[in-house]
């Protein structure tokens, strides 16, 4: 008697068996209409499709909804007042400084207005997972590993690649041009005004800080592409009320009509790819030339489970010229300078992709 | 103390902006209800929007007219039935557990991630609206988890003053939780005897403290001048049960018809939210 073949569907063979059945299906015999491809049908150089809805929240200063195949994310950034008296340690900045450094006028230095960025937090990311996006995802418990190391990676990422301006969160107050104002609305000459020019100057009152939170209702891999593309989306589509000073109340006013965009320098995209290996279990000490490897670009959750190694580069081409703002890679050794260095190209592809679907 | 999991942001607190009131009243223009008074607004629901859930749910209500209102937006996703933790003592039924959560940029105030008070007020009215629903002993020793993230509140952004009625955006919330909770369900193929759906009806003061108060289904606070009591209801239609009954406001003892009339509305916007529940499951499911 001969033993009944057991013959499983694939969506049962891919949970019990996860590693070769990733295997057989990148190594299968190649035919002209089934050419071997990964088990989402995709081949190993293949994005899934990105997809971007901005300005469909309306609580929001800014919002944007990225689908990625399966991986769904919402950003919605909000802005908040910070008084510089509840800046402790605030060092005043002075605006004809500004001027002479060109940073106020025109588009250029980077080195203030970074810092400002940086020393008083202005731009608040946090990412959250635990919407049961994916079965391991619950709430009701601190966020986990990958959610903190997702939004530390946002934060530094915003404030290396200089995406916001710290002139576009800066309110002034300028006495002057109030003044003037109500002097005209008055029918008062000023006469005695110009003497007192130590409070006619113009001074800082306020920053906007931004918070920028993203909500993940599906999780489906690569986590930091989705995340990363929504928050761009987002700040590109982030317009903050007017504001200013009201020397009456002591507060800062906003108007409620008119908004003003925020200057998004650039259009980095990250671009992840994770390194799956023939063998299950290989030792560290193996070379790379023991085994076959799979460059995986757009991992999904089966494959992320699967593969140690895991690269992220992030490049900006909107200048016509590729810029690499990031690299991250980790957990293994397989990914040289060259491969690297050829990543670049496939980096390049995606963003155009991405930048597409922005526009 | 801070939460160091997260990206907490500057020490200082942080303000809300303050808006100009001079240029506030001119667009507060409160043009009252659109619809008429037994009229729900248009729903939208559909299923399978998280695929690696057992089930999940989208619904939106639609805003209404006026620009700066915003619609309802609910996400819902259910993990499940599986088996308890060994930690956890047995169960005959399936123990369900429900979060509902908002979305820190889904209101007016920027909420925090922790689950304050009435988020979990909520979770606990949706667990009973859905545990008259389910058929809880087809599982012993299981459990099922709900999950419900509000992306967007049902609230205006033009209202000048905070009337302290944030209880009846509540309302609106929870019975489209239900409603989105019971397509979840339906999706993950969890037993029910029914489909619960939510429904909300008001009774309405609109012209003036001396004018006679009306009842009206699917209440916005922000079109009505004031709303002196609401009842939102989880209602199964075949089996003619109500599974919740959350009643709030201020009515006299001695009118008990008036009580009965306002959940009877409540039963009918349950039954219009039925009604796009079983068009969108019969479309998907069956």
């Amino acid at each position: 008697m001969t033993a009944p073949m057991i013959s499983l569907p694939a969506p049962i063979f891919a949970k019990i068996s996860p590693h070769p059945f990733l295997v057989r299906n990148l190594t299968r015999s190649s035919t002209a209409e089934h050419p071997p491809c990964r088990t989402n049908g995709r081949a190993t150089q293949e994005f899934r499709p990105v997809r971007i809805n901005a300005a469909s929240l309306s609580h929001a200063h800014g919002s944007a909804l990225v689908r990625l195949g399966d991986t769904t994310v919402i950003c919605g950034v909000r802005g908040e007042l910070l008084p510089v008296e509840h800046i402790p340690q605030f060092r005043p900045v002075d605006k004809e400084q500004l001027r002479q450094k060109g940073e106020d006028g025109g588009d250029g230095g980077d080195g203030i207005g970074r810092g400002e960025l940086r020393d008083y937090d202005l731009l608040v990311p946090n990412i959250e997972l635990a919407t049961g996006s994916a079965p391991q995802f619950l709430p009701g418990v601190p966020p986990i590993t990958l959610a903190q190391t997702l939004s530390t990676r946002v934060y530094s990422l915003l404030h290396s690649t200089g995406l916001v301006e710290a002139r576009d969160l800066r309110v002034w107050y300028s006495p002057k041009e109030q003044k003037r104002g109500e002097d005209t609305e008055m029918g008062v000459a000023g006469d005695g005004r110009e003497e007192d020019m130590d409070e006619d100057e113009e001074r800082l009152v306020a920053y906007w800080v931004l918070y920028i939170d993203l909500l993940f209702i599906s999780y489906d891999g690569n986590p930091f592409d989705a995340a990363w593309a929504a928050v761009v989306a987002a700040l590109r589509d982030t317009g903050l009320p007017l504001a200013r000073w009201d020397p009456d109340r002591e507060m800062v006013v906003c108007s409620k009509t008119e908004r003003r965009a925020l200057n998004v320098r650039g259009l980095p995209v990250a671009c992840s790819a994770a390194v799956f290996m023939e063998k299950e279990h290989s030792e560290s000490g193996a070379g790379p030339g023991d085994s076959g490897h799979w460059l995986l670009l757009d991992p999904d959750r089966l494959e992320e489970s699967l593969c140690k190694e895991v690269i992220t580069m992030v490049v900006d081409c909107s200048d016509g010229e590729t810029r690499i703002k990031s690299i991250e890679k980790q957990g293994g050794t397989l990914l040289g300078r060259e491969l690297i260095r050829g990543y670049a190209g496939i980096a390049e592809r995606r963003w155009k992709e991405v930048r597409r679907a922005m526009e | 103390m801070s939460d160091r999991r997260r990206v907490n942001g500057p020490a200082g607190t942080t303000l809300p902006p303050v808006f100009d009131d001079a240029v506030f009243e001119k667009l507060d223009t409160r043009n009252g209800r659109s619809r008429p008074p037994n009229a729900t607004r248009k729903l939208f629901l559909k299923t399978g929007v998280t695929p690696s859930a057992s089930g999940s749910a989208y619904l939106e209500i639609e805003s209404s007219a006026k620009p700066g209102v915003s619609g309802l937006k609910l996400s819902c996703s259910v993990h499940g039935p599986r088996s308890l933790p060994r930690s956890a003592p047995f169960s005959p039924h399936i123990v369900l557990s429900t979060h509902v959560k908002y979305a820190p940029f889904a209101t007016k105030q920027r909420r925090g991630y922790l689950r304050d008070p009435s988020e979990r007020d909520l979770g606990i009215h949706l667990e009973a609206a859905l545990r008259g629903a389910i058929i809880a002993d087809r599982w012993p020793k299981s459990g099922v988890d709900i999950i419900i993230s509000i992306i967007e509140g049902d609230q205006d952004r033009e209202t000048s003053k905070l009337q302290g009625d944030e209880v009846w955006d509540m309302m609106n919330a929870l019975s489209g939780c239900i409603t989105v909770a019971a397509a979840a369900l339906a999706d993950a193929g969890i037993d029910c005897v029914d489909t619960v759906a939510g429904g909300v009806a008001a009774l309405v003061q609109d012209a003036g403290d001396g004018s006679t108060p009306s009842i009206v289904v699917d209440p916005i606070p922000s079109e009505h001048e004031q709303i002196l009591a609401a009842c939102c209801v989880a209602y199964l239609p075949t089996r003619d049960e109500v599974t919740n009954l959350w009643f709030r406001g201020d009515l006299p003892a001695s009118d008990l018809e008036l009580y009965t009339s306002i959940v009877e509305h409540g039963i009918q916007a349950s039954k219009n939210a039925n009604r796009v529940l079983i068009d969108c499951l019969s479309g998907t499911v069956g």
